[in-house]
């Protein structure tokens, strides 16, 4: 089993932005459940660090939440990308897609003999 | 933007918490069905699906509770609840909370007194329009003593056509005393500032009802106006809003009331009403208008745009220079004239500026004081509660957290003493605001507003803040060693270092308080100093009071065998009266300055180059007024009945005159004269007098002023401005006051009395200040004293009871009770020493602020820090006593059972 990870400080606000980006209006478990599987399993959440960030997100008006019956008929809350939240994904991912690139760049060199 | 809507979503959270919360239990518990359902799809037992879930998911109860610290604010959640907690604890210890509120409030509400008084005095804007704008100019001669000498009307004149850096000069005289006649026929005095027509406009003052004077005003075609004071107006006209078209009578002048004008502080001199200068016949004279040396004229000006006060004062100074070069009769060199501009907020808080800075440093040691011994307190609770502290961290409390706990506490505690602190200044306000009035006309800005209480708010915060940082918290000691059988059970002393802390803080207060009595001792001493000064006169049993003229001085003087004739009436009626053993006449009361100061030549005396013309006072006086006075007549003879209008003129000059004029040669017989252009403009004669006494000197600048060099002139010979009673009496002279009043009245029931006084008062008059000041500094020592040996004897009672153990052992291995006591005693005896030591040699430095205060003595007068240092040591010791003595009593056997 590959290495158990903790969520990096503030990648999983991102993560939970394009998941409900990728599978629309979504419950706690679903968003949770997504990203461990998309994570081959690497991370794990916990309440405690899943439902902080979903409630940070709302109050700062990226995603909304509303009471909707589940698949399997429960009550349940469903989160879903506001017009705010959408432009943060974009702007985030292009953020994070330069950073990415920059270590990148920034590690493929061996070194160099002198 | 982003985070302002978050931190709204939080304000609103912390709000609506209870209904979320439901929310979020029925979310999580849905998100753990969810997950159990799924565990049991891939085939888990039911009970093994659901533990799994919840072991995936972590714990409900932790992770409801980290929502919960997103969803509110809960640093304020948690302060109330620390708030409760704090007020339990502080409750539970009430002598701690009741010494520490009460030295908090003694700082506090000390600091908060010297900043009311400060704020409404000197840190406040003028309510003047562009106050910042406005400067004062003064015309000084240092070389003849004079601070002072005003402006003539060609002065201004000159001024005025060559400054550029001033846009508008305007003039105010209140020199001349004016009598109001009221509806029922009876004179008062008011006091009354004769203004040029642009003095409103130049002071930027706005009318409260009807108009202020305008340059159409000006002039001897206007007609006569007045112009209330807001003051005047609701005293004595109460506040009548239908003032304006009113008539009163100005000495014998009927004036027209065209406004009020708005509160502002009244400078140089408090005025009653406003005038133009028709109103004052002697003002639109010829003599004064042409006049150069006829200064009688206080300057204001307004600064032109782009102009500085420096600017002013290099440009007017060319100015003046010029004017010295083109009329050198005017400026006597030796007199060194020079002129001098003052922002005008500079002016109104001359005298007040350094006395109240000083209060408030000396404020804020008594502050320090109270600071360090409150943290000695909080220092000394803080080892009992160590444990506690351990136990909080190990449950979970952060440093951060441990330190809010304690910062709401040091705020309850503070916040409680500031409280009571500006309640207790509030308190103290009207003797703030009649102290102040003494050296700053704008006292009665003073009140405590919001700015006074966000800056009392604001100390007791930070007096908070201060006090959580002084105990130790976590840190080297770990709960686990805490409360380890080998960490030696319960901890009862401080770290070495703390300790250090601690005596430090003891040391602080004790210097601190050194500084303070030393501050308060040498303004005492002054006080006895000015006490024992000879004054020149037999102060008891002297009643004093002035018999004005009415109506317009300048003529009524002309009518002087009237007026001798009144004044000899009125003295021969007193004089008859019982207990009235001498009633004489004289021009001024005793100690009370003459108005009348005069350049006299001595006959055949020349001048050497440079050297001043002899300037001195000029008082008329009868023939009973040395001896109702006990001025010892020391040559020659006193005046009598032939000295009288008509007769050789004859004076008696005191000794320091004498000296002045013909140094050591005997002047009886010799001849004297006033002397100098300003004779042009009074109805005095230079002709040559004869010396026939000679006095002795009388102080009447003050107790802490040379003798003042006076000539006295035969009241009967010399044309009469109005005239002060003396009467010596046989028994207390309040008790004879009213009959003498009803005498006065019965022959004249018109005649204007003031200034009821005995010389006793006068003589107290000029030390007043002097002792409100001495009075402040040493409450504020002696507060300081108080709350220095509390500390000294609190921080002794702690290392005794904490070191019984120790003590206990001492005895048992031999050492007696005496040799304890000593101990202790030796502990307390270098903290006092250390701090007089460093409080003695900050005094040596702090008290040389002092010395333009002093009188008699030098800022390091031995004798006062010398008995300052006696005092505090005698009253240390005495307070080392009390826990050395406990340290004594020690039972080496039940001190070491207890342990």
């Amino acid at each position: 089993m590959a290495e158990k990870l903790d969520v990096q400080q503030g990648t999983l606000a991102l993560m939970i932005l394009k998941t409900l980006d990728v599978l629309g209006p979504l419950h706690g478990y679903g968003v949770a459940r997504r990203i461990e599987e998309t994570s081959k399993n690497r991370l794990t959440l916990n309440y405690g660090t899943l439902y902080p960030a979903l409630l940070k997100l709302e109050q700062e008006g990226s995603i909304k939440a509303e009471w909707r019956q589940s698949e399997n008929n429960r009550r349940a809350k469903f989160y879903s990308l506001t017009p705010a939240g959408r432009k943060q994904l974009a702007r985030e991912t292009r953020e994070w897609n330069q950073t990415a690139d920059l270590i990148a760049a920034f590690l493929a060199p061996r070194r160099e003999t002198p | 933007m982003k985070y302002l809507r978050a931190a709204l979503a939080r304000i609103v959270g912390f709000f609506t918490g209870d209904r979320a919360d439901a929310d979020l239990r029925e979310e999580l518990q849905a998100h753990l069905e969810m997950a159990t359902a799924e565990n049991i799809r891939r085939g888990m037992h039911p009970d093994e699906a659901r533990r799994q879930a919840m072991l995936a998911a972590g714990g409900l109860t932790a992770a409801a509770e980290s929502v919960r610290d997103q969803r509110g604010l809960p640093w304020l959640e948690g302060m109330t609840a620390d708030v409760r907690y704090a007020l339990r604890t502080l409750r539970r210890s009430r002598v701690f909370t009741a010494v520490v509120v009460i030295t908090l409030a003694l700082g506090i509400g000390a600091n908060t007194a010297m900043f009311t008084l400060l704020r409404g005095t000197l840190l406040r804007p003028l309510p003047n329009r562009d106050g910042q704008r406005l400067v004062y100019l003064r015309q000084s001669a240092p070389g003849a003593k004079e601070h002072n000498v005003l402006f003539s009307v060609p002065e201004l004149a000159d001024y005025r056509a060559g400054s550029k850096t001033l846009s508008a000069i305007a003039e105010f005289s209140s020199s001349l005393p004016f009598t109001l006649v009221g509806d029922d026929g009876h004179p008062v005095r008011v006091k009354v500032g004769i203004v040029s027509g642009n003095y409103f406009d130049v002071m930027g003052l706005e009318p409260v009802v009807g108009r202020l004077t305008n340059p159409g005003d000006d002039g001897p075609a206007a007609a006569p106006i007045s112009v209330l004071s807001y003051e005047y107006w609701n005293d004595h006209f109460g506040g009548d809003p239908h003032i304006v078209g009113h008539t009163i009578r100005l000495n014998d002048k009927v004036s027209t009331i065209v406004g009020v004008v708005q509160p502002a502080p009244h400078y140089p001199e408090p005025t009653d009403v406003f005038v133009n200068t028709v109103t004052s016949p002697h003002h639109l004279s010829a003599t004064m208008v042409t006049g150069r040396t006829h200064r009688m004229s206080e300057v204001f000006a307004r600064l032109a745009p782009n102009s500085t006060v420096d600017q002013a004062r290099v440009e007017l100074t060319r100015i003046a220079a010029g004017m010295f070069q083109d009329h050198p009769e005017s400026y006597e060199k030796a007199k060194q004239f020079g002129i001098t501009v003052l922002p005008l907020r500079d002016a109104l808080n001359e005298r007040a500026s350094f006395m109240f800075w000083l209060l408030m440093g000396a404020a804020a040691f008594v502050l320090l004081i109270a600071c360090a011994n409150v943290s000695n307190l909080t220092l000394m609770r803080g080892v009992g509660r160590e444990r506690e502290m351990h136990v909080r961290a190990a449950l979970g409390a952060g440093t951060a957290r441990l330190r809010r706990l304690l910062l709401v506490e040091n705020l309850a505690l503070a916040l409680i003493g500031g409280a009571i602190g500006v309640l207790v200044a509030y308190a103290g306000l009207k003797l703030l605001v009649a102290f102040a009035a003494q050296l700053s006309p704008r006292a009665h800005e003073i009140r405590v507003d919001g700015v006074v209480l966000a800056v009392g708010l604001a100390t007791s915060v930070l007096v908070a803040i201060v006090l959580s940082f002084v105990p130790h918290i976590g840190g080297e000691r770990t709960l686990g060693t805490s409360l380890a059988p080998t960490g030696g059970g319960r901890r009862t002393t401080l770290g070495r270092g703390r300790q250090r802390v601690q005596q430090s803080l003891v040391v602080a207060q004790v210097a601190a308080c050194v500084v303070l009595l030393s501050g308060a001792g040498l303004l005492v001493r002054t006080l006895t100093k000015l006490a024992s000064v000879e004054t020149g006169v037999r102060a008891d049993h002297v009643l004093t009071l002035d018999m004005p003229l009415e109506g317009d001085l300048l003529r009524e003087v002309m009518k002087q065998p009237q007026n001798f004739a009144k004044y000899e009436a009125v003295r021969e009626r007193v004089a008859a009266l019982p207990g009235v053993q001498i009633a004489s006449l004289g021009a001024a009361a005793p100690l009370r300055a003459s108005i009348m100061e005069m350049d006299v030549k001595g006959e055949g005396q020349a001048l050497a180059p440079n050297q001043m013309t002899p300037h001195g006072a000029v008082r008329s006086v009868d023939p009973r007024y040395f001896s109702a006075s006990a001025i010892p007549l020391l040559k020659g003879r006193a005046f009598d009945a032939n000295d009288r209008r008509g007769s050789p003129l004859v004076v008696i000059l005191n000794q320091a005159f004498a000296k002045k004029l013909f140094g050591d040669v005997d002047p009886i017989g010799r001849r004297v004269a006033m002397t100098g252009d300003v004779l042009r403009f009074t109805p005095f004669t230079g002709d040559w007098r004869t010396v026939v006494g000679l006095v002795g000197d009388t102080r009447d600048h003050g107790l802490d002023n040379d003798p003042t060099p006076t000539m006295y002139e035969p009241f009967a010979q010399e044309l009469i401005f109005g005239a002060t009673l003396i009467a010596r009496t046989t028994s207390d002279p309040s008790a004879v006051q009213p009959m003498i009043v009803k005498a006065i009245h019965d022959l004249y029931p018109r005649q204007l009395i003031e200034h009821i006084a005995t010389v006793e008062q006068i003589r107290d008059e000029t030390v007043a200040p002097r002792r409100l000041n001495a009075m402040f500094i040493a409450s504020f020592g002696a507060l300081a004293f108080v709350i220095a040996m509390v500390g000294i004897a609190g921080v002794l009672a702690f290392s005794v009871s904490s070191r019984t153990a120790e003590i206990g052992i001492r005895m048992s291995l031999g050492a007696d009770s005496g040799r304890v006591r000593r101990m202790v005693l030796s502990e307390g005896g270098v903290l006092l020493v250390a701090g007089l030591a460093v409080g003695l040699s900050g005094a040596l430095f702090a008290t040389r602020l002092l010395s333009g205060l002093l009188f008699g003595i030098t800022a390091h007068d031995p004798v006062t820090l010398g008995a300052v240092a006696l005092i505090l040591t005698a009253v240390g010791i005495g307070a080392c006593w009390l826990p050395a003595a406990r340290a004594a009593r020690v039972d080496p056997a039940v001190a070491l059972r207890a342990e």
